[in-house]
């Protein structure tokens, strides 16, 4: 009894140390349900694994984008800020690479005679140049002008996605095939190459939030802004930073969009990026108020949203209500959040 | 109202936080609440308060049994809990913060403005103060801010007033106008528990005692011939012993100098000069300016005319981070909104500064910078848990220690303490003390900014008078005593 009682408490509070086992628990319990919804009516164990892992390499490959963002996402809101103009800096990006690696008459780099290897080189280093400028730009007047990045980041949207749109009209640009080969390439027959890149980032960007003094920096400030700077924190400078590289993440999610189906819609590609971002950050367990998130529980919370929608769609739920399960799930995972904080 | 909790227990998980206590209070009363930080004081009033549970016992309110469950089930009951932080709206005004959640509404729906007012200033009568009712709260200073959190209770009708070290931000006349309206408020019957660890105050103001250590009530009775050294001993379970101020000694060379340093409104033509080894002070009255010089000082307001000096050398501090970078270490006041870093843990409060000294390719070296924190966790005596515990599970001595380390641990040339004993208990405060006089005999020049005349006498080797923001005089030798410190900060 008294063994079992601390069992108890040692589970209890390993539960409030680590909020991510609850996080991790209810995405478990989502990929049962979904499993189950997928059916088992397969002639063949092999062919209902087949159709499993099909089923999962879609899933993972159409939620690659958004994830990319959401990590980014995950840096700004744990820094205090927020950041609405992903979605417009997306097609601000796509459209410049587009224009550059474009083979058809309007074709830029084309014009120069450069084609090939070295234009989709030459393409997609300006496009995470003008992606990392872009959030540079919000960056500053974040942090230098302290606009408030609500507001400093919805001016960015209405601008970027405007300007795009005015100077993209009449181009129809032709993306040759074998820069399709960055997202499309085949590796063991399927197209995974998007899920790879989403998965490095994460890699690279959880050991730069918890080891690198950038990341350590973010959450200070985040925590305290006053204190991190009276500790000798530049917080100007790692704010603009936070901004820029999100403007980064954000300039690879478009080249790997681009080369996934060829072509981009400047009038609504992205557009709804910025608040999935924001959603899965919050169903990770990032605070909106800044100072506590992780890289871990924003690509949990991702998983929950694509697996959430994935199973919706197997059970035939119209798409139009599918986005009210998201609404749902986002309070629902904010109001858990909630009542851990107030036993503690 | 008489007041009584019997048998009172409080545990957090396997922390026993309040053992059996019993404690009483009488309508007219007015009771020093007593002890150490983590003695049990904040729980036992945030269970009259309603803010907390107890696990046992029980709450009875002229001998009938009271239930708590929310802080408005105690305000209903006559309590009213006025906390360190005031609880105030500053942009509303003093009636509109006074009738705040239960404004006063004409028949059509709409404010009784009038009536509210009229209130107010009855409310301000029965108080015997002058305070304009429409005033905005913003405006107001510390001390009136306070004296409208207690027109609040008033007006609800509160029969005890709760007050938790309500004179940390009053200058010394405040500090006898508040006890003036306390006995008055005494008077009328309304009993009154008062925080606080100024042991001369409770002296000075109280006729009863409690006072708790590590969760029981060791002492309680009549104030009436007890003397702060007898408190002190309560509070403590032995005799502190004072450590005699330490002999005038020469000082190295001059580390830290500004001549003539202004940022209008805040402060004007101030010069000063800390030697290596030397604790200066710098004090005053609120409103004397001394935070903004050494926040100036620190990069962290830019000053109009004059210049800082390091070895004689100018420097242009344009932020706290090229301050540091120059070896001036700053340990802000109000711990709460510029020093700790609430979601991150005791390690990383106490590492923070480190992170870019101890880091390789821009990763921080974990090795090092926990082997640093370790070595000032032990040096300064921190009680603490598991690094990775979070920094508000210390208590307040213990948070101030954790903001010392983490400059500790760059060893700065310069120390600027403000307000370094602000919310911590008598024993931490003799440990702190004892720190500084350690790091000053090590060589860092340390400057310590301080109300308590007591303080800087006890700390500092040399200290600088400000008034209204222009240097009043300075003191040493037999000059550093209370009597000149006040005389020159009263501008006298």
């Amino acid at each position: 009894m008294e063994r079992l009682k601390n069992a108890r408490d040692r589970a209890v509070r390993l539960w409030k140390r680590q909020p991510l086992i609850s996080t991790g628990l209810a995405l478990l319990l989502m990929v049962v349900v979904q499993t189950i919804a997928l059916g088992f009516d397969y002639p063949s164990f092999g062919d209902w694994l087949t159709a499993w892992g099909r089923n999962w390499i879609n899933l993972l490959r159409n939620n690659a984008g958004v994830g990319i963002v959401a990590l980014g996402m995950t840096f700004v809101i744990v820094s205090g800020g927020i950041d609405l103009a992903v979605g417009s800096t997306l097609v601000a990006v796509g459209a410049m690479v587009m224009a550059l690696v474009d083979v058809g008459p309007n074709g830029l780099l084309k014009a120069l005679g450069i084609s090939g290897i070295p234009a989709y080189f030459i393409a997609i280093l300006v496009g995470v140049l003008l992606g990392l400028a872009l959030g540079e730009s919000t960056g500053y007047l974040v942090a230098n002008r302290r606009l408030p990045p609500f507001i400093a980041t919805l001016g960015m949207m209405k601008i970027l996605r405007s300007v795009t749109q005015q100077f993209t009209q009449r181009s129809s640009p032709t993306i040759p095939k074998e820069f399709l080969n960055i997202s499309n390439f085949r590796i063991g027959g399927e197209i995974i190459l998007p899920i790879i890149y989403w998965l490095i980032l994460a890699a690279i960007l959880h050991v730069v939030s918890l080891h690198t003094v950038f990341g350590r920096q973010i959450f200070a400030i985040g925590s305290n802004e006053r204190a991190s700077r009276l500790s000798g924190i530049n917080v100007k400078r790692v704010k603009r930073r936070v901004y820029t590289l999100m403007g980064g993440l954000v300039a690879i999610t478009a080249v790997i969009q681009i080369a996934r189906i060829g072509s981009m819609d400047y009038a609504n590609a992205g557009s709804g990026h910025e608040m999935d971002a924001i959603a899965a950050v919050i169903i990770g367990g990032t605070s909106m108020s800044g100072g506590r998130g992780s890289i871990i529980g924003t690509v949990l919370g991702m998983l929950i949203l694509a697996v959430m929608n994935n199973l919706l769609n197997l059970m035939g739920v119209p798409p139009f209500l599918r986005e009210a399960f998201k609404g749902l799930i986002v309070i629902l995972a904010v109001l858990l959040q909630k009542r851990d904080d107030s036993n503690t | 109202m008489n007041l009584l909790m019997r048998g009172i227990h409080k545990a957090f998980g396997d922390n026993r936080v309040l053992i059996d206590v019993n404690f009483a209070l009488n309508g007219g009363d007015i009771c020093a609440l007593l002890g150490e930080n983590g003695a049990g004081k904040s729980t036992l009033m945030n269970i009259l308060g309603g803010v907390l549970p107890a696990d046992r016992g029980e709450i009875l309110l002229d001998e009938q049994g009271a239930r708590f469950l929310t802080p408005s089930d105690s305000l209903n009951a006559g309590i009213a809990f006025i906390h360190q932080e005031l609880n105030l709206v500053n942009d509303l005004s003093v009636y509109e913060n006074l009738f705040l959640g239960r404004e006063l509404k004409r028949p059509n729906g709409l404010l009784d403005h009038a009536t509210m007012i009229d209130k107010t200033l009855a409310v301000f009568d029965r108080m015997g103060i002058t305070l304009n009712a429409s005033m905005p709260v913003r405006e107001l200073d510390a001390s009136h801010k306070q004296m409208v959190e207690i027109s609040r209770a008033l007006q609800m009708d509160a029969k005890l007033i709760i007050m938790d070290e309500p004179t940390t931000t009053l200058t010394d006349p405040e500090v006898e106008h508040l006890f003036t309206l306390l006995h008055t408020l005494a008077g009328q019957g309304v009993g009154i528990i008062f925080i606080s660890h100024k042991l001369k105050e409770a002296v000075t103001l109280c006729n009863r005692y409690a006072v708790l250590r590590d969760g029981y009530l060791v002492a309680h009775g009549d104030m009436q011939g007890v003397t702060t050294a007898d408190l002190s001993r309560y509070m403590v379970g032995h005799d502190l012993v004072m450590e005699e101020k330490a002999a005038p000694q020469l000082h190295g060379k001059p580390v830290l100098a500004a001549h003539g340093l202004t940022s209008e409104p805040y402060f004007r033509d101030i010069s000063f000069t800390v030697h290596q080894g030397e604790v200066l002070g710098v004090t005053g009255l609120l409103g004397d300016g001394r935070s903004e010089v050494f926040r100036a000082v620190f990069g962290d307001l830019p000053y109009t005319a004059g210049e800082v000096l390091m070895d004689g050398q100018p420097l242009t501090i344009a932020s706290p981070a090229k301050a540091v970078a120059h070896g001036i270490a700053y340990v802000p006041r109000d711990r709460k909104t510029n020093g700790i870093l609430k979601d991150l843990s005791v390690l990383d409060n106490g590492s923070i500064v480190t992170w870019p000294k101890f880091a390789k390719n821009g990763m921080v070296d974990e090795h090092r910078q926990r082997a640093a924190f370790h070595a000032q966790r032990d040096a300064l005596r921190i009680k603490m848990g598991q690094d990775d515990d979070p920094i508000t599970s210390l208590s307040g001595g213990n948070q101030q220690k954790v903001m010392l380390a983490k400059w500790l641990s760059i060893a700065p040339r310069v120390l600027i303490l403000d307000n370094p004993t602000q919310g911590v208990d008598v024993g931490a405060k003799e440990e702190i003390y004892h720190i500084i006089h350690r790091l000053a005999r090590e060589g860092t020049a340390i400057v310590v900014l301080s109300s308590e005349a007591t303080e800087i006498v006890r700390l500092c080797d040399r200290a600088l008078v400000l008034f209204h923001g222009s240097t009043a005089g300075e003191v040493s030798g037999a000059m550093l005593n209370e009597y000149d410190i006040m005389r020159l900060s009263t501008g006298g």
